[in-house]
C-alpha cells in the first residue's frame, strides 16, 4: 500500500519537492505502477535466474583497461565559460561543509 | 539538397554545383523557418564551422540530439536544470563525424533528459510530427528524427534507451537505427540508463545509416563498454543477396483482438511488409512467445531504467554545474536546484526508481526486472540460433493526437507498443524502415538481429527498403 508520506519521503530523498497535486498524480501513477510491479513480483520460472545488468557477455577480446595515461585535461579557460564565479583559477562554489 | 540522399549530395558537392557553406545555410535557413512549427532545435548554428576531415560526410550538414557533449556550444538535455550548461569536451561520436567532415548545424530537441516518449516534455516546448501538426513525433530523440523526416538535413544522430530512435522514426516516416549495444562509443552521452543506452542514427534510407554508422562505430579508449570493430565496412555489404534467411515474427504481438480499424491496417501493412520478404527468398514463420513475458516488458523496462536514472542524474545538484539557484545551506540549494530544475514528469519517475530501489522492495522488483529482462534476452539468443532477425511492425499505431497519449503510465499492457525494448534488453542491432502509410501517416517495419550482427541487420533492411520503394521519403512543407 503505497501512501502519500512514502511518496514525500522518497521525493525527499531524492533532494527535490513537488506540489500537493503533483502528489495526487503520483499518487494514481502508482496505483497502476504497483499493479504492473504485481506482474513483475509474481512472475513464473525465475527462481535461480541470475538478474541482468549488461546486454551480453564480453568476449575474451572486449576485456581490456585502458592504460592509466591522462587522456581529458580539461584546462581552465574551456572549463570557466561553464562555471557561476571564479577568482583567478579557482572556480567558487557554495560552502559545502556546515 | 539537404531533402537528398547522401550520394547525390556528395556528387553535387563533388561536381561543384554546390559548396558546403551553400548546404549549411540550406540547412539552417529550412531550421529557422521550421522552428516555430515543429521545434526540432535547442540551438540552431549560426556559424559554419571549418571542415577538415575526408570521408563521405564531409561538408555535409547533420544535427546532433541535445543531450550529446559539444564543446562549446549549448548542451542542455532539454532540461531547466541544464538550460545554460556548455560541455568542456566532445563527445566520441562527435569527434568522429567532426573528423569525417560531417558539419554539425544544430543540436535537437528531445523529452526532459532522454525519459519520454512523446516530445511533449522538452524545456522549450513541444516537437510536432512533420506529416501531420495535431500529431506527436514521439520520443525521446524528437527533434532529430522531425529534422529529418522535414528534410532539413539528410541525417542526424540520436540516442536510444527504450526506443527512443526507432519510435519517433517510425511515426515520422524516416529509417532509425540502434545499433548494437557498445557498436558507438557513449562518451559524452548524458547518461539515462547504462545498461540500456545506445547511440544511434536517423537517415532517409538504409544506405544513409551505413555511411554514418561505418564512420561513428569503434572501439573508444573513453567507453569501456565499447566493442571491438570487427565488423569490417557496412556499406560493402548491403547489397549481398538475403535470399535464404530466415526471419520470424512474434505471434502474441500480432493475433491481437482488437477493434482498432487503425491496427488491422497496420497488421495489414506488415503481412503485405512479410510478404515483400517472401518475394526476395526469405523465409517468415510464426514463433510463440511466453505472453506473461511480453506482457512484463514494459514494467520491467520501468523498472530498471527508472532505477538506473535516479542514480546516473544524483549529479545534477547544482553546485558543480547546473542552473543553481540559491539558498542558505548546501542542502538547500540541491532541494532548491532540483525543484525547480526537474519537471513533474521527471520526478515522478525518479520517485519510481527510487521506490524500486528501497531495500524492501530491491528483491521482487529490482531483481526479478532483473530476471524477467534476462528470460527475455535468452528466449531471443535462442531464436536467433534458428532465425537471422526478428521482423514486427515497430509499433501498433500511427503518431498519436497530442491530446491522445501522455507519459503517464498505462495499465494497458500494449506488447506491440513496448516490443523495441528487448532490443535494449539484449543490446540486438535494430532498425525501424518505412513500410507504407495508414490513414495519411507513415507506418514502419522494424528488424532486429544478432549481437553484434549489425552487417546482416542492415544488410536485411536494405534489401527490404529495396523492394518496399519508401527510400528517401520527405515531407516538405506546402
Amino acid at each position: 500500500m503505497i501512501t502519500k508520506d512514502i511518496l514525500k519521503k522518497l521525493a525527499s530523498n531524492l533532494m527535490f519537492e513537488m506540489e500537493e497535486e503533483e502528489y495526487d498524480t503520483l499518487e494514481k501513477e502508482f496505483a497502476i505502477f504497483l499493479k504492473q510491479m504485481d506482474l513483475i513480483a509474481h512472475i513464473k520460472d525465475v527462481d535461480g535466474v541470475e538478474p541482468m545488468t549488461f546486454p551480453f557477455e564480453l568476449d575474451i577480446n572486449d576485456h581490456f583497461l585502458r592504460s592509466d595515461v591522462a587522456n581529458n585535461e580539461i584546462n581552465f579557460d574551456d572549463m570557466k565559460v561553464n562555471v557561476k564565479d571564479y577568482e583567478e583559477n579557482k572556480i567558487k562554489v557554495p560552502k559545502v561543509v556546515e | 539538397m539537404t531533402n537528398k540522399l547522401i550520394d547525390e549530395i556528395r556528387s553535387s558537392l563533388d561536381n561543384g554545383e554546390i559548396d558546403s557553406h551553400m548546404l549549411f545555410e540550406e540547412a539552417v535557413t529550412k531550421a529557422k523557418e521550421y522552428q516555430k512549427e515543429y521545434n526540432c532545435f535547442v540551438t540552431i548554428l549560426d556559424e559554419k564551422q571549418e571542415e577538415n576531415g575526408n570521408s563521405i560526410l564531409r561538408g555535409i550538414p547533420y544535427a546532433l540530439k541535445d543531450n550529446i557533449s559539444t564543446k562549446g556550444i549549448l548542451t542542455t538535455a532539454s532540461s531547466n536544470i541544464l538550460k545554460d550548461y556548455i560541455p568542456l569536451y566532445d563527445a566520441t561520436v562527435y569527434k568522429k563525424l567532426k573528423e569525417a567532415g560531417a558539419v554539425l548545424m544544430g543540436k535537437t530537441t528531445l523529452d526532459e533528459l532522454a525519459m519520454g516518449g512523446t516530445g511533449t516534455t522538452c524545456h522549450t516546448g513541444i516537437v510536432r510530427n512533420p506529416w501531420d501538426k495535431r500529431r506527436m513525433i514521439g520520443g525521446s530523440s524528437a527533434g532529430s528524427a522531425a529534422c529529418v523526416a522535414l528534410g532539413i538535413v539528410p541525417f542526424s544522430i540520436g540516442s536510444d534507451t527504450g526506443d527512443s530512435i526507432r519510435k519517433p522514426a517510425a511515426y515520422g516516416g524516416v529509417v532509425g537505427y540502434k545499433p548494437t549495444y557498445g557498436r558507438v562509443s557513449r562518451y559524452g552521452l548524458f547518461a539515462f540508463a547504462s545498461s540500456l543506452d545506445h547511440v544511434g542514427v536517423f537517415a532517409r534510407s538504409v544506405k544513409d545509416v551505413c555511411y554514418v554508422m561505418d564512420v561513428i562505430k569503434g572501439h573508444d579508449d573513453k567507453d569501456m563498454t565499447s566493442l571491438v570493430d570487427h565488423d569490417g565496412v557496412y556499406i560493402d555489404n548491403i547489397n549481398r543477396s538475403v535470399c535464404g534467411k530466415k526471419l520470424f515474427y512474434i505471434k502474441e504481438a500480432i493475433d491481437i483482438d482488437s477493434n482498432s480499424g487503425e491496427l488491422k491496417k497496420i497488421i495489414d501493412n506488415f503481412n503485405t511488409t512479410i510478404e515483400k520478404c517472401r518475394e526476395l527468398g526469405m523465409i517468415v514463420e510464426e514463433v510463440s512467445f511466453r505472453k506473461d513475458l511480453l506482457e512484463a516488458i514494459y514494467p520491467a523496462y520501468m523498472c530498471i531504467s527508472c532505477a538506473e536514472a535516479t542514480s546516473n542524474n544524483s549529479n545534477l545538484t547544482g553546485i558543480a554545474f547546473g542552473n543553481r539557484v540559491d539558498g542558505h545551506s548546501i542542502n538547500d540549494i540541491m532541494i532548491k536546484t532540483r525543484t525547480k530544475g526537474f519537471s513533474e514528469l521527471i520526478k515522478r519517475r525518479f520517485v519510481l526508481g527510487s521506490y524500486v530501489l528501497q531495500k524492501e522492495n530491491q528483491e521482487k522488483l529490482f531483481l526479478n526486472a532483473g530476471r524477467i529482462r534476462r528470460l527475455i534476452v535468452d528466449k531471443m539468443n535462442e531464436l536467433f540460433k534458428n532465425y537471422d532477425g526478428l521482423i514486427m511492425p515497430s509499433i501498433g499505431e500511427i503518431a498519436p493526437f497530442f491530446d491522445k497519449d501522455s507519459d503517464r503510465l498505462s495499465d494497458e499492457y500494449l506488447i506491440l507498443g513496448n516490443h523495441l525494448v528487448i532490443g535494449n534488453f539484449g543490446g540486438f542491432p535494430s532498425i525501424s524502415i518505412p513500410s507504407g502509410f495508414v490513414d495519411k501517416m507513415p507506418v514502419s517495419v522494424n528488424i532486429t538481429g544478432r549481437a553484434r550482427e549489425d552487417a546482416l541487420v542492415l544488410n536485411i533492411a536494405n534489401k527490404l527498403e529495396e523492394v518496399l520503394g519508401y527510400r528517401g521519403l520527405v515531407k516538405e512543407n506546402e
